[in-house]
């Protein structure tokens, strides 16, 4: 045991003295190792002395570990960054700027509408400082079943919230007691749950200098909503009620007949319900402020270290990385490829698989998109071990009927502030 | 179990209420078992399960792939796509070499901390319990600079050495054992002349062989669970420890469970291993240090 | 006893090389970075006392210190009365006791991914075997919502720790157990002393240096928790139920903040500490031990 120690680390002195043709590649795909390193074969065949040393942790490991390098110096040359971390990541001088090699990129082969959290600043002009490898988006999936019992309509492009709202009463069935056995939607705290009706009412729940948090008239009149149908309209159950299950079940196990999350629950969907169902995906209802589709979707992305000595070869691992090389059945469900390619053969190859409109996501991916993400995202929102409190914990009181949502809002912004003037001291 | 007392006459008496007793304290022990058990058989099911099984309402707990043409389908992918029997191993070496070594430096601080006295010693003594208070989640980065800076990274030294020289709760767990040794044995084999080494041996390390058992069983299941160190230091696939290639299954998105409980299963069997046979020896170690 | 002065420095050279190099560096390194403002990947920056007063200033900070102190009243007494309960029963000859010294270790090795989902099934508000009892049953009308509600959700999560460490005190208990020297105990009963006199008077008091040790060990593991948390109820509802090793694993590893991270960790610390120190202070009080009879 002990040799085979020292053997490795001998090795890995080895491979460090020939670094100049060596990548380190780190990803938080482990359940994608084979391909991976079969992409990684064809890359090091064509490119002859390439070595490219892979390693993969899921996200709950991958980000300790990848900060705990980050403060060593050790940071590999290519690895997997989120839309959630990438401003801190970007702002904090540990990604290289990739703008000077794009020059020869066709765009038009790619889903270029979720390049904006990529680029610093972000929009159309910034420089580009990672490359998406897929992307994802809430939708809305819906129990087609459940509607056919109730005698209810599908959604449709033109739903509006009070269609969505007479849906839901209809599809919210009652025993003999009184007691639910079906509600007609699902929703709490979630930034996947919350934001895509917000920006579907054309709400913004942070200032245009994406500073502070500020709520608008139109995201409180979304919020609302949303609340309404929990505490007024009785046509969604409060999170409360739920605790317990896995809230990605609720809806699978037919619990509720319409949901609102991101795309890539398209898998687990599939997984649970089976055949036990019909059920689709569509547009998120457009509220009565907004006169057009926002979307809210955001990518995974590849970045290159800034220190990274190879940044050339790492430029062209990336591309090849990200590009049509990688098989379409290495993504999940729902999770959006971004070359575009690859998205058609994935559709292709999903033709005889629930939903029959995943090709939505096509529409969703020419949408202009709206994000929240900025530095300290996870602390403000509520999100991962951290889902209890933030704005997620605040909305869930008031979907709990134990705060007025006019309190949460404040209670939500006046914590968040003081979170990014940790990191934006002036507004 | 062979050190228990003999029925005392006042419990013969008792007839009707002894046996009363022993009737509830099955009843609470079986329950209490069941309460304990579940958790195991559910994941004892699920690794006999296919995905689609999984989550349903009301659960299923059919171990379907039993009936199947490979009812072991779940194991052998696990060890054919993911090379968990070299996890598995791995983890036993690591875990054993720690838990062994840390008999050998706990005992021996641990009888000097309860038998000696000298200077500096309740200074030492608060410091090691005083680490135990210091949560892993803040020291783990200046630990991982320190191990970067050693150039231990990707081996096992970082999961082993401090592990096996600095155990808080073992050296802690021994001095209260070592402190509760009659003083008269100690003063005994000192007129006799026997070195402080053979008095530690011959003497302290027999009697403190439950605690010394138990500190085992501990300190090995403590290394075996270790994920966030083998995380920051682990990169090779060949030195990946069982947690580490449990986690692997775990995705951005969703999760193999079946696979997972599966490989959950197979990781716990070697502290049940160990559980088992030590427990032998923590029952027979009083009758056998022969202290009376 | 008489040894030369070198000689204990031998026994402990080992273990105090250890502590200082693994275990004292990275703390007061980490007690240094409680000044400063550090996100890990990049190099932090001295903010002198800003942690603490932003520590002390927060409401939040004063709630979770609070759930901590509920949660430990809840698990400390919890899981040592389970533990030494289990302990005294499977020491004993009963016909199956060695299997069931298996059993009630399980919780403690058992992956805590399984335990979560099936104490989920115990807990569900609405398909809950808890509630499914309490009103089928019990007749109660509706049952509580034991993850989801800030009443019950901290009491919940005790449970469930109580539940999953009692093998492990069961395992100290019984190491306790074995050391005792029976003697007493046989004489004692041939007196005609009764079973509760036995324990009370002779077994309690010989035990005592174990189960000051396993009182220890129980105020740090309370301080300790997260995998469990993180399972169930992700110290929600609003951080109803996020204690301060909660706290300290989301600002160190989700937020990234490990200045403030080290700043919570050295004031549970303190507290925890204190309570220590006075545990170690009443020691002399009810802790039984053999005393050199010259030194």
């Amino acid at each position: 045991m002990k040799s085979r120690f020292l053997i490795a680390s001998i090795t890995l002195a080895l491979l460090g003295l020939a670094s100049a043709q060596t990548l380190r590649y780190f990803s938080w795909e482990p359940n994608i190792t084979e391909q991976t390193n079969a992409l990684i074969k064809q890359f090091e065949a064509a490119h002859p002395g390439v070595k490219v040393q892979f390693e993969a942790d899921p996200p709950n490991q991958y980000w300790p570990k990848m900060s705990a390098l980050a403060a060593a110096h050790k940071l590999p040359d290519v690895f997997y960054m989120s839309s959630g971390y990438i401003d801190e990541w970007q702002t904090n001088g540990l990604l290289a700027d990739l703008q000077p090699f794009t020059k020869n990129v066709d765009w038009s082969q790619y889903f270029t509408g979720v390049l904006s959290t990529a680029r610093f600043p972000h929009g159309a002009n910034g420089d580009l400082y990672a490359v998406p490898i897929d992307w994802v988006g809430p939708v809305l999936y819906y129990n087609k079943t459940a509607f056919d019992k109730a005698g209810v309509a599908y959604p449709s492009a033109n739903w509006t919230w009070n269609d969505f709202l007479d849906a839901a009463k209809k599809l919210t069935v009652r025993d003999a007691n009184g007691k639910v056995t079906q509600w007609g939607f699902w929703a709490y705290g979630r930034y996947a749950h919350i934001e895509p009706w917000v920006f579907q009412n054309d709400g913004h729940i942070l200032n245009a200098a994406r500073t502070r948090i500020q709520v608008d008239a139109n995201a409180t009149a979304a919020l609302k909503f949303l609340a309404d149908l929990v505490n007024v309209d009785k046509v969604a159950p409060a999170p409360k009620l739920m605790s317990g299950v896995n809230q990605q079940d609720v809806f699978p196990q037919g619990l509720a007949a319409m949901w609102v999350d991101g795309s890539w629950n398209i898998a687990n969907n599939r997984k649970i319900i089976g055949d036990k169902f019909q059920w689709d995906i569509a547009m998120v209802p457009r509220g009565p402020a907004a006169t057009s589709d926002t979307a809210y979707t955001w990518p995974d992305m590849m970045a290159v270290s800034a220190n990274s000595k190879n940044k050339e070869l790492a430029w062209e691992f990336v591309q090849f990385m990200t590009g049509t090389a990688r098989p379409a059945d290495t993504y999940l469900a729902g999770t959006v490829p971004f070359a575009k390619a690859t998205e058609e053969a994935v559709l292709k190859s999903d033709a005889s698989n629930q939903p029959a409109h995943e090709s939505l996501m096509l529409e969703l991916g020419k949408l202009p998109s709206r994000t929240t993400f900025t530095p300290k995202w996870s602390e403000w929102r509520g999100y991962s071990a951290a889902g209890g409190g933030g704005m997620n914990g605040e909305l869930d009181k008031v979907f709990n009927g134990q705060e007025s949502l006019a309190d949460a809002i404040a209670a939500f912004t006046s914590y968040g502030n003081q979170v990014l003037a940790r990191v934006y001291p002036n507004p | 179990m062979t050190s228990r007392a003999p029925r005392s006459p006042s419990t013969a008496r008792k007839g009707g209420w002894a046996r009363l007793s022993t009737v509830v304290v099955y009843a609470f022990l079986a329950g209490f078992a069941v309460l304990t058990l579940f958790p195991f058989l559910w994941m004892v099911l699920t690794s006999f399960q296919t995905p689609g099984d999984t989550f349903r309402i009301p659960p299923s707990l059919t171990p379907s792939l039993l009936f199947s043409a490979h009812p072991f389908a779940n194991f052998a992918e696990l060890f054919q796509r993911f090379s968990f029997g070299r996890y598995l191993l791995n983890s036993v070496f690591v875990s054993t070499v720690a838990a062994a070594g840390q008999l050998v430096t706990c005992s021996l601080a641990g009888f000097a901390f309860a038998r000696m006295r000298f200077p500096g010693r309740g200074l030492l003594f608060g410091a090691l319990v005083f680490t135990m208070f210091v949560p892993t989640e803040v020291t783990i980065i200046p630990e991982f600079l320190l191990m970067a800076k050693l150039n231990w990274l990707d081996t096992y030294l970082p999961l082993i050495v401090p592990s096996l020289m600095v155990g808080a709760f073992g050296t802690f767990l021994l001095t209260e054992t070592f402190r509760s040794v009659p003083y008269g044995l100690e003063e005994a084999a000192t007129i006799d002349g026997a070195s402080p080494l053979r008095i530690y041996w011959h003497l302290f390390m027999p009697v403190a062989r439950p605690a010394l058992v138990s500190l085992f069983v501990i300190a090995f299941i403590d290394n075996w669970n270790e994920l966030l160190r083998a995380v920051l230091y682990i990169s090779s696939n060949d030195l990946k420890t069982a947690p580490l290639g449990l986690v692997s299954l775990q995705g951005q998105y969703q999760s193999e469970w079946t696979l997972l409980m599966a490989g959950s299963l197979l990781s716990i069997l070697p502290m049940i291993v160990v559980y088992l046979l030590a427990q032998k020896y923590i029952v027979q170690g009083f009758v056998t240090s022969g202290i009376k | 006893m008489r040894y030369r002065r070198i000689t204990p420095y031998l026994f402990i050279g080992p273990m105090i090389v250890g502590l200082l190099v693994f275990r004292l560096i990275p703390i007061v390194a980490s007690l240094a970075a409680s000044f400063t403002r550090w996100n890990v990947f990049t190099a932090p920056t001295w903010v002198g006392l800003a942690n603490y007063r932003a520590m002390l200033g927060s409401p939040d900070f004063w709630q979770i210190l609070r759930n901590t102190g509920v949660f430990a009243l809840l698990y400390v007494p919890g899981t040592m009365g389970l533990g030494l309960a289990l302990a005294l029963l499977v020491n004993r000859e009963l016909r199956g006791v060695t299997a069931l010294r298996g059993v009630f270790f399980m919780p403690y090795i058992t992956s805590v991914v399984a335990v979560a989902i099936v104490w989920r099934w115990i807990f569900a508000t609405q398909y809950g075997v808890l509630n499914y009892l309490l009103t089928r049953v019990f007749g109660m009308a509706q049952g509580p919502s034991w993850l989801g509600d800030a009443h019950y959700a901290l009491l919940a999560l005790a449970i469930v720790y109580v539940w999953q460490s009692s093998g492990f005190q069961m395992l100290l208990f019984l190491a306790g157990l074995q050391n005792l020297d029976l003697s007493l105990e046989e004489a004692a009963r041939c007196d005609g002393a009764t079973r509760w006199q036995v324990f009370r008077h002779i077994t309690l008091p010989l035990l005592s240096p174990m189960t000051f040790f396993i009182l220890i060990v129980s105020l740090i593991n309370s301080s300790k928790t997260f995998q469990v948390t993180y399972a169930l109820t992700g110290g929600g509802p609003q951080n109803a139920s996020t204690t301060l090793a909660y706290a300290i694993y989301q600002n160190a590893f989700v937020f990234f903040r490990m200045g403030y991270a080290s700043a919570l960790a050295y004031a549970l610390l303190v507290v925890v500490g204190a309570i220590t120190l006075a545990n170690f202070g009443l020691r002399r009080r009810w802790v039984y031990h053999d005393e050199p009879r010259a030194s």
